[in-house]
């Protein structure tokens, strides 16, 4: 059989590339993996099933990114991978070693300086139990960037994988289309 | 969710070999595997990591074809200005499927992947019986909520609805998938329930989908998707339709059409009749509401999932004629 | 913990910081920046996990429970089962009702209904805990369910909820215009996006409980009776709700597994319902079933309304959901019956959702007038005037205010409602058909006593306590208000603590009552403190102030001067350190003075204390009236609300910025209901099969058009110390009426039975 590049289970504690040998699988162990997060670095030791979501608000204690369904059905634990929003409760922690994460505490500036979305928000009361808003933000945040949220109509569909129960959506719109105008002067 | 052990594998050859190994499961964007490991459906011995193998995710299009790499995103697929423009209902499936987010995770070949949402299918632990999940035991949702099943392609030993847009674009447009030592029509790689609910798709252990290829077509170029559902969005469809339209010189007489259903079958669904009923015919609402009802002649309902017999022809007329009204 | 960095609070104007003005959430910087911790997001040393286990079956009797594969499992500390679980004292119920039972054991032996506890796994990860509860296999004897409305008799008849005057069926029966049908709103869910779960950790005989709550100290009386523990022993800890709705005003059976577990293990324990669970865990709104028959004369005035209705209760608990709230008070008429009825189902006890009765209620009375208006050819919104109500038709008594018909007015103005044209489906744009519809709401004023400590710090800064909570309609913030403005202190001076019980006492939180019942406790409170800085100012000898022959100071901008501006002026920092006065603390209260110590017990930890909305001699609530444009595809059957336009009357909006986005809350709610939500049951098994938030759809940004609100409240006396209604509960009402009177314009078909979806119009 031919060898496969893998990345073995540690045994020294260290989580590297490795060669298997005879393609047999290796059994569930605990994996020791770092994470980049708002441009620091964790270390972690976990089971490979920890999602990044759990690896966030359990080990790391960084409970900003909510938890709601769980299945990626609401949105509340939208990150930043890569610059990227994507759903923390389906990526698995060790999936994104080596990417770079970025969480709804590390959107504001060192200084506390919002970021314009964040201000936004603020100033058009976008949410109320606030459950949804970080998902939000990370979320707006991508959705200008990505150049979606050139209408009203635009804004709505893109932001529509952020459930919000206590239906703050149009001011949620009007929030995205205030900061998409003043990021764009 | 049980746990598993993660191997991170960095070519195609080694993602093979791996995936040959009992238990094991490839995870590309995570957006079905981590969701169904969760439901208790999945349980992989071991999580194959795909998805740092380089090169697997470009997106090269032209007027002629378009090769998709399997590890590109959902999303970065819809927003390629080259597909919007040969291969708009490609593009059109993609942004209404899912959300923003799932887009950025979902790959094109994880798409192909994606498993049912049969609510059922989805709960063991409340549902024993499902012959997709283990063969023989039956089907809880014949009987059960039926509102979002299959009335195409159904069988005694299940009605669930495939789930997937982008799919149905592309069975449209006779896609094929690459696997590698083989390539498959898109059309074929899915699987009807039949007897065996288990098997959903044309794949051996060992195969990794790398690719999918397109044909370009005057039908394809002007071609879109129209997906129908309770939300506006963020939902699975209760019907659409992906449908391409070549006109003959004098701008009415139809020379081809390509007519796919989605949300009403058991896999992507191609609608021949439709399309063999309107080949040579006038661009009319009259005809082409008329034909579009061919692609519900087979269908069976079960009880709650009648009103899709029909919607569906009434989504694939409206397509037509939509794609009838742009020059 | 809750205190409040103000630098982004936004205006620095004093009308924006006063009570009314449009000031932004004083919590908002810690809710958009990730830094407000919700209660079971504390982190605590030694904290394990708890994952819960759920019946499969709707009715009958666990016959054995196999927890060896558990408990042998990596990581799992204990397996709790009905047999291994400590044994708890019953508590009694929210009305403060002792049980009838001696003890009580939150995991079930007898099934009464599907995804009720059985057992509990802990364990060191949150991981293992939900691998290792798959684990446990559970043998039963299943027995026939009732499973949903249709499945049981006409019901047990609930007495309480009859009101009749005149001879209704007799005046129906002989009135020369006549309209009957039935409207059924399906089984609906709160769905906050913060589930339901807790941190309890156990000091010895302490109990500290870190959850999501609605009402700290009814909840803490609950755990204290289960454990048997003094009251005092028991800490509530809850800084921010994700969301509530009337589902987490209760410490639940989840509650007591987790705190139970707590106690066996002597560890602190976390337990967080998954998804599905909190479909079952806490009951959402009863599937309801109403007959409403109207007969008029041919002028369009109503002559009789009978009303019947039903609603689903659980086998083994009982939820009325007062279906004749609306219908007996929207509008004028000599007869009247309405009676009620409830169904025993097999399903967890229903429970509150954002205006229980009223919505369902409305539902059934303003598409019935719908209806009338069609039948006689009038204009629905003129139908309504006809038969305005100028006082409460059931009660007798004056309204204390009713803004409705300057809600019409201002709605159908700015809606643009008289260049509606009359015949349904003769509005379209290409395959959409265009359809109006109006509808009115109401929701009763629901007060209580209240009490808060308001302090004065020697740098001039001050405090507000409170054991309510805040879960997004912005207590923080207009309570912030009230206290900057009563002592006049700018209100960046001002933080607001809320959410732990070992505050100042408060009851709960729903019913739209908190807002009034706190901005008057503040008020009263702040008065307090600052009557006696101003009288240690006057007469204390260090006082700059004392021997000025003034009878009062004023306290502007967090400085004291006498009222003309004549004599001096000191900071209060200033003034305080003058004095040598570390703090001025005073608890203010509208408690009665007569009230014993058990009273004001059971005022705050019950809600049997609670003031009759018709006390006295007026009648007080809240209205609204809902201008709603929809859109349905004719081929489709898909309805999109494209337009709405509310006036609603809360009285006097103590922030409007604040109460602007609950009214819209209410009217997304709304939406959702008309359109989209319904817990479906499988017949079969008894068992919700959409208990997750892809299936049981919630409205997405994408379902919902710019919604424009318009207060045309006034301040009303009768209601609350500073003139303020209800907000919170009033918006929904009506919404899903005026939909789907909208789509009965649009199409021409009357849809009875919500939610509005496609296969009903196609």
């Amino acid at each position: 059989m031919t060898s496969q590049t893998i990345i073995d289970p540690p045994e020294d504690g260290h989580f590297r590339n490795g060669q298997a040998s005879n393609g047999s699988a290796p059994s569930p162990t605990t994996l020791s993996i770092h994470l980049t997060i708002n441009g620091r670095d964790h270390a972690l030791d976990i089971e490979p099933r920890v999602t990044l979501l759990d690896a966030l608000r359990e080990r790391l204690h960084l409970t900003g990114t909510k938890k709601g369904c769980d299945h990626g059905q609401c949105g509340a634990c939208t990150v930043h991978v890569d610059g990227e929003r994507v759903l923390a409760c389906l990526t698995l922690a060790a999936q994104v070693e080596g990417r770079s994460i970025t969480t709804i505490e590390g959107l504001a500036d060192e200084d506390g300086t919002l970021h314009a979305v964040q201000a936004a928000f603020l100033e058009q009361d976008a949410f109320q139990c606030g459950y949804c808003t970080p998902g939000q933000i990370m979320s707006a945040v991508a959705c200008i960037r990505e150049g979606h949220a050139g209408s009203d109509e635009e804004i709505r569909e893109y932001m529509a994988g952020n459930l919000c129960r206590c239906g703050a959506y149009p001011h949620i719109v009007a929030a995205v289309r205030q900061a998409a105008e003043g990021l764009r002067s | 969710m049980r746990d598993f052990s993660y191997l991170r594998v960095d070519s195609v050859e080694a993602a093979r070999n791996a995936a040959a190994l009992p238990g094991a499961m490839l995870l590309a964007g995570g957006t079905t595997l981590i969701d169904l490991a969760k439901c208790g459906v999945a349980e992989p011995a071991t999580v194959i990591d795909i998805s740092y193998i380089e090169g697997l995710n470009a997106i090269d299009v032209t007027a002629d074809r378009a090769v998709i790499g399997a590890l590109a995103k959902m999303s970065h697929v819809a927003d390629n200005a080259e597909v919007k423009s040969h291969f708009p209902a490609v593009s059109e499936a993609l942004w209404q499927a899912a959300s923003a987010q799932l887009r950025n995770m979902a790959t094109i070949g994880g798409n192909l992947m994606q498993r049912t949402r049969c609510p059922y299918f989805r709960d063991p632990q409340n549902f024993p019986a499902c012959n997709k999940r283990e063969p023989g035991s039956g089907c809880s949702a014949i009987g059960g909520v039926t509102r979002g099943h299959a009335v195409l392609g159904t069988s005694e030993a299940c009605i669930a609805t495939y789930p997937g847009d982008l799919a149905i674009a592309l069975v449209a447009f006779d896609a094929e998938v690459d696997l590698g030592e083989r390539k498959l029509k898109v059309e074929d790689f899915f699987l009807a329930p039949g007897a065996t609910a288990e098997r959903e798709h044309d794949i051996r252990p060992g195969e990794v989908i790398t690719a999918i290829e397109i044909p370009g077509s005057a039908a394809a170029r002007r071609s879109t998707y129209l997906k129908v559902r309770d939300r506006q969005s963020y939902e699975f469809a209760a019907a659409s339709a992906a449908v391409g339209l070549e006109l003959e010189g004098d701008g009415r007489t139809i020379r081809d059409i390509r007519v796919a259903v989605g949300g009403v079958a058991t896999k992507p669904w191609r609608a021949r009749e439709v399309e063999d009923a309107l080949k040579g015919k006038p661009l009319d609402e009259a005809t082409v509401r008329k034909a579009s009802e061919l692609a519900m002649e087979s269908a069976v309902d079960h009880g709650a999932n009648h009103y899709k017999i029909a919607l569906a022809p009434r989504v694939i007329a409206r397509a037509i004629l939509q794609l009838g009204e742009t020059a | 913990m809750t205190a409040h960095d103000m630098k982004h609070a936004g205006s620095d104007s004093a009308r924006l910081e006063a009570v009314g003005g449009r000031l932004s959430r004083v919590d908002g910087p810690a809710k958009i920046t990730g830094a407000a911790r919700y209660a079971f997001e504390q982190q605590l040393e030694g904290l394990t996990h708890a994952v819960l286990v759920g019946t499969t079956i709707a009715a009958g009797k666990v016959t054995g429970i196999d927890t060896r594969a558990a408990e042998t499992a990596p990581g799992v500390l204990a397996v709790l089962t009905p047999d291994t679980i400590m044994e708890l004292n019953s508590a009694s119920d929210w009305f403060g009702r002792q049980p009838s039972e001696e003890t009580y054991c939150p995991l079930v032996r007898e099934v009464t209904f599907s995804g009720q506890h059985i057992a509990a796994v802990v364990a060191e990860t949150l991981e293992q805990a939900v691998a290792a509860a798959a684990l446990v296999k559970v043998g039963y004897d299943e027995t026939p369910a009732i499973v949903d409305l249709s499945d049981g008799s006409d019901g047990i008849p609930v007495d309480a909820m009859t009101k009749e005057w005149g001879d209704a069926e007799a005046a129906f029966a002989e009135a020369p215009v006549r309209v009957c049908a039935s409207y059924n709103t399906p089984r609906e869910f709160q769905a906050a996006m913060e589930p339901h779960g807790l941190i309890a950790r156990w000091e010895g005989d302490e109990l500290t409980i870190w959850e999501p709550s609605q009402w700290l100290d009814g909840m803490a009386r609950t755990y204290a009776e289960w454990f048997g523990v003094p009251f005092e022993n028991v800490r509530l800890v809850s800084p921010y709700i994700g969301g509530g709705f009337g589902s987490k005003a209760l410490a639940l059976a989840h509650s007591a597994v987790a705190a139970a577990a707590a106690k066996m293990l002597g560890r602190p324990v976390k337990l967080v319902l998954n998804r599905p669970q909190n479909f079952t865990s806490y009951g959402g709104r009863a599937a309801t079933r109403q007959t409403v028959a109207i007969g008029a004369d041919k002028a369009g005035r109503i002559q009789s309304i009978v009303h019947r209705g039903v609603n689903e209760t659980a086998v083994d608990g009982m939820w009325v959901e007062p279906l004749g709230s609306v219908t007996s008070i929207m509008y004028a008429t000599p007869n009247f019956s309405s009676k009620q009825n409830v169904v025993r189902v097999n399903t967890v006890v229903p429970g509150a959702k954002r205006a229980p009765g009223e919505n369902p209620s409305a539902f059934g009375i303003e598409c019935a007038i719908d209806e009338l208006a069609y039948e006689l050819g009038i204009d629905p919104l003129e139908m309504r005037l006809i038969n305005y109500a100028e006082q409460d038709p059931h009660a007798k008594k004056a309204w204390s205010t009713r803004q409705l018909r300057e809600a019409f007015a201002a709605g159908a103005e700015a809606f643009g409602w008289a260049r509606r044209s009359r015949e349904p489906r003769s509005m379209r744009d290409g395959h959409q058909l265009i359809g109006w519809g109006v509808a009115a709401g109401t929701y009763p004023v629901r007060r209580a006593y209240g009490e808060a400590v308001v302090k004065l710090l020697a740098d001039g800064s001050v405090e507000v306590e409170s054991s309510s909570i805040d879960m997004g309609q912005g207590t923080y913030t207009i309570l912030a208000q009230t206290a900057a403005e009563t002592l006049g202190v700018p209100v960046e001076k001002v933080s607001v603590r809320l959410g732990d019980s070992h505050f100042a006492r408060a009851g709960v939180t729903g019913g739209s009552r908190l807002a009034g019942v706190m901005t008057g406790a503040v008020y009263k409170a702040a008065g307090q403190a600052l009557d006696e800085l101003i009288g240690l100012a006057l007469s204390d000898p260090r006082s700059p102030f004392h021997g000025l022959q003034a009878n009062t100071l004023q306290v502007k901008g967090g400085r004291i001067a006498a009222p003309r501006g004549d004599g001096p002026e000191f900071s209060i920092a200033e003034l305080m350190s003058t004095l040598g006065r570390e703090k001025i603390e005073a608890k203010g209260d509208t408690v009665p003075a007569s009230f014993t110590p058990e009273q004001r017990y059971n005022n705050y930890t019950t809600i049997a204390m609670a003031l009759p909305h018709t006390e006295g001699e007026h009648s007080r609530h809240s209205w609204c009236a809902h201008f709603v444009e929809v859109r349905v595809d004719e081929d489709f059957g898909t309805v999109r609300v494209s337009r709405v336009v509310s006036a609603l009357d809360s009285g006097r909006l103590y922030n409007p910025k604040l109460a602007e986005s609950q009214w819209k809350g209410g009217i997304v709610m709304g939406i959702g209901q008309a359109l989209l939500e319904e817990g479906i049951v499988d017949r079969r098994h008894g068992r919700i099969v959409n208990g997750n938030l892809a299936d049981y759809m919630l409205p997405t940004n994408a379902d919902i058009p710019d919604i424009q609100t318009i207060s045309v409240g006034i301040p009303d006396p009768h209601s609350s110390a500073l003139g303020g209604k209800g907000v919170g509960e009033l918006g929904i009402v009506g919404v899903a009426p005026a939909i789907a009177n909208a789509v009965f314009h649009a199409t021409g078909k009357r849809v009875r039975d919500l939610p509005i979806t496609l296969e009903k119009l196609i």
